[in-house]
């Protein structure tokens, strides 16, 4: 770190930068999310499905974030692991109407706190139970009984109902995840 | 026993249990009220967006009302009542428009009801099949009144039993009036015209002219007159006709209809006839010695389950290549087939509520459900690869999906002897006393010996007396000698006072009655009081 970048952190002109990975299955709207985030000039219209991964940047109000945003495709989720060491925090997707694949996502999520990279790792999970404004979706306490989030003893865990179209509920799930990523540097 | 006992052994070591199951389950909605076949379901991305949908051919609760449902998810998204059962469902790209939404058939009765977007589309119908001219011919004079019913029903009856082409459906209901039903009939019915139509049993999709995942696919029928067509998905007309010995009930298509394919039918005579590309008849015919329940095509080889609970497995020309003994009756079969590994496989559902998957003759898996799995169907569902739905004999669906992770292996661990060797045999002990009878038989064997067998002597003498003696007063209850075949005992039924006594007598001889037989009682006067003590025996045939 040069003399410049320490003043500007003493200063608090430069943000802390953080590592997140963003995981959830495909479809259940991880590139959406991170669009929102972006401030709006940013942002993009399109949204495609994301082959492979992309790398994000987006800011809050003291920390920025670097996102890997990975692809959920099945063919890509081996791919998520190798990002396990970097990441500092982890944000989870799920589609709160896709009853069906509740247990895959589970599934995914098992495999994923059981990984030797992030079992042993105090990291903070900030879950989005998304699509909200369907009709059939289901509340994100019932998304949190479905995914046994209660078993999860030794990290720092929070669910957030959003709405990733209109923006709903992510700031109060980016606001957290801020708090306990400061609570863990000091 | 020893075969039965080591496919057991072969269940538990195949068997996922709780932990390391490669199943994930998804859904389980015993109340679901799906009664349909493997035939009757299909899998299709019908809307274009991404998210298959499983079109289910219901029967309804009794095979009474038939719907098309529609479902998405766990949920059923759409359903429309059908005119008749359905016979068969399948899902192909019709053209090469864009949006590459595919249309879906469904087989019932004589026609197929073609859906786009889940709209009525097209409705094809089976051409008629020409009908006997003879019977034409009586039906005409009919017309003109010539003939009264009652000739008219003596003459139908004379087709129905020589001539080669089958009656009309008007005839045979003609036929199964009453006398006083005929006249109405006759009157109501002559001036139609006579009809004779078939009805499709089974249907499949064959490409047209690439193998591609998204080419545009031509169907294929099997009809109850023992025909299988191939029609062009886009104009709906007839490109090729073979003709069948027998109904076609299960049928499996490789290929593509411009450049070569087989087509595999395995019909209600128990065989399976085997079609190529410009033959109208069967190229190959393989027989089964029991009815075939499924028909699986794995690569090369085709799959087929029989009702005597066993998977063969044939090739193309007709060479049996394995076969595998099920626990239980197969009910439905289907295929798996797992893109991202290459993997296919045969699944069978068994009527001991399991779902055994099987790779050539290896058992890959079994799942076990909570009911019997009467249809299954592998493929991709909302939006997830490897979805295994099932629906279950009281209506149940069940949905699970293969882990990603999931290797399905083949074999495990060694195939052991049967159980049944290690059980040890029962054996009786010998304790000491046996010893010492053992010592005083070898020290005093011929005192032994010698007082043995003169209480035999005894024995038998003082048995003979007895016998003659038996014989002197006819104590015996069965006649000895041949001339007098007779059987007789007595029952005494009954406690108190009065009581029954039953005489059970028999005559035993092959084919000779004895006449005049009487029976006498003797007994203590002063004791019972016998209303009838001497009768005759009324019927002495044997």
């Amino acid at each position: 770190m040069g003399l410049l970048d320490r003043l500007s952190a003493l200063l608090g002109l430069k943000k802390k930068e953080v590592n997140v990975l963003c995981l959830g299955l495909d479809n259940s709207g991880k590139t959406t999310i991170i669009n929102k985030l972006k401030p709006s000039n940013a942002q993009s219209q399109d949204i495609v499905p994301t082959i492979g991964f992309s790398i994000e940047k987006f800011k809050s109000s003291s920390l920025s974030f670097t996102v890997f945003d990975m692809s959920g495709q099945g063919r890509y989720r081996n791919l998520w692991e190798h990002y396990y060491k970097d990441g500092q925090a982890i944000i989870f997707v799920i589609d709160s109407s896709d009853r069906l694949r509740m247990v895959v996502a589970k599934e995914e999520l098992d495999t994923l706190l059981s990984h030797p990279d992030i079992k042993h790792r105090r990291i903070p999970i900030l879950f989005f139970a998304n699509k909200m404004d369907l009709r059939d979706a289901v509340t994100s306490i019932k998304v949190s009984q479905l995914l046994c989030l209660e078993n999860i003893k030794d990290k720092p865990w929070h669910i957030c109902a959003s709405d990733a179209i209109k923006g709903e509920g992510l700031q109060e799930g980016v606001d957290w995840l801020q708090d306990q990523i400061q609570a863990v540097k000091t | 026993m020893a075969a039965a006992s080591s496919s057991d052994s072969d269940s538990c070591r195949a068997e996922s249990n709780e932990a390391n199951s490669k199943w994930l389950d998804a859904h389980y909605d015993p109340l679901a009220n799906i009664h349909t076949f493997s035939a009757c379901l299909a899998l299709a991305d019908l809307h274009g967006d991404g998210e298959y949908k499983l079109v289910v051919g219901d029967l309804g609760p009794g095979g009474q009302q038939p719907r098309l449902k529609v479902l998405k998810g766990p949920t059923v998204l759409t359903e429309s009542p059908l005119p008749a059962l359905p016979a068969a469902a399948a899902t192909f790209l019709m053209d090469q428009h864009e949006p590459r939404t595919p249309a879906l058939a469904l087989a019932s009765g004589p026609c197929v009801y073609v859906y786009k977007n889940l709209r009525p589309y097209f409705k094809f119908s089976l051409p008629q099949l020409p009908p006997n001219p003879l019977e034409q011919d009586l039906w005409n004079q009919a017309k003109e009144d010539r003939i009264d019913p009652l000739t008219l029903k003596e003459m139908l009856e004379g087709i129905r039993e020589k001539a080669e082409v089958p009656l009309s459906v008007q005839s045979l209901r003609f036929l199964q009036l009453e006398l006083s039903e005929m006249e109405a009939f006759v009157n109501q019915h002559k001036s139609k015209a006579i009809r004779r139509q078939t009805v499709i049993t089974t249907m499949s999709t064959l490409k047209k002219s690439l193998a591609e995942e998204d080419a545009v696919s031509c169907l294929v029928l099997g009809t109850e007159s023992k025909e299988l067509l191939v029609l062009d998905s886009e104009a709906f007309t007839i490109l090729a006709k073979m003709s069948l010995p027998s109904v076609p009930v299960f049928l499996e298509v490789s290929g593509q209809f411009d450049v070569e394919f087989r087509l595999a039918a395995a019909c209600r005579n128990g065989n399976i006839y085997v079609l190529r590309r410009d033959s109208k008849r069967p190229k190959y015919c393989i027989e089964l010695s029991a009815q075939p329940v499924g028909l699986v095509r794995v690569h090369k080889v085709l799959v087929v389950g029989s009702t005597q609970d066993s998977l063969h497995g044939f090739t193309h020309k007709g060479k049996r290549l394995w076969t595998v003994q099920m626990p239980a009756a197969i009910l439905t079969m289907n295929l798996l087939e797992q893109c991202s590994r290459g993997l296919q496989a045969v699944m069978a559902g068994l009527a001991n509520r399991e779902v055994r998957i099987y790779h050539d003759k290896t058992l890959l898996n079994v799942i076990r459900t909570p009911d019997a799995v009467t249809s299954l169907c592998f493929g991709r569902y909302g939006r997830e690869d490897n979805t295994l739905i099932m629906t279950t004999r009281g209506g149940g669906l069940i949905i699970k999906i293969l882990k990603r992770t999931a290797v399905f292996v083949e074999g495990g661990g060694e195939v052991g002897p049967p159980p049944a060797q290690a059980t040890k045999l029962n054996v009786p002990r010998k304790t000491r006393l046996y010893v010492d009878q053992t010592l005083r038989e070898r020290e005093a064997g011929t005192a032994m010996h010698r007082t043995f067998q003169t209480d035999l002597y005894l024995l038998r003498l003082r048995a003979a007396r007895a016998y003659v003696q038996a014989l002197e007063s006819s104590l015996s209850p069965v006649s000895a000698t041949a001339r007098e075949p007779l059987k007789l005992h007595a029952v005494v039924q009954g406690l108190g006072p009065t009581f029954k006594l039953t005489l059970h007598l028999q005559n035993t001889s092959t084919a000779r009655p004895i006449l005049g037989l009487l029976i006498c009682f003797l007994y203590n006067e002063a004791l019972y009081a016998l209303p009838r003590a001497f009768f005759k025996v009324l019927d002495p045939s044997p």
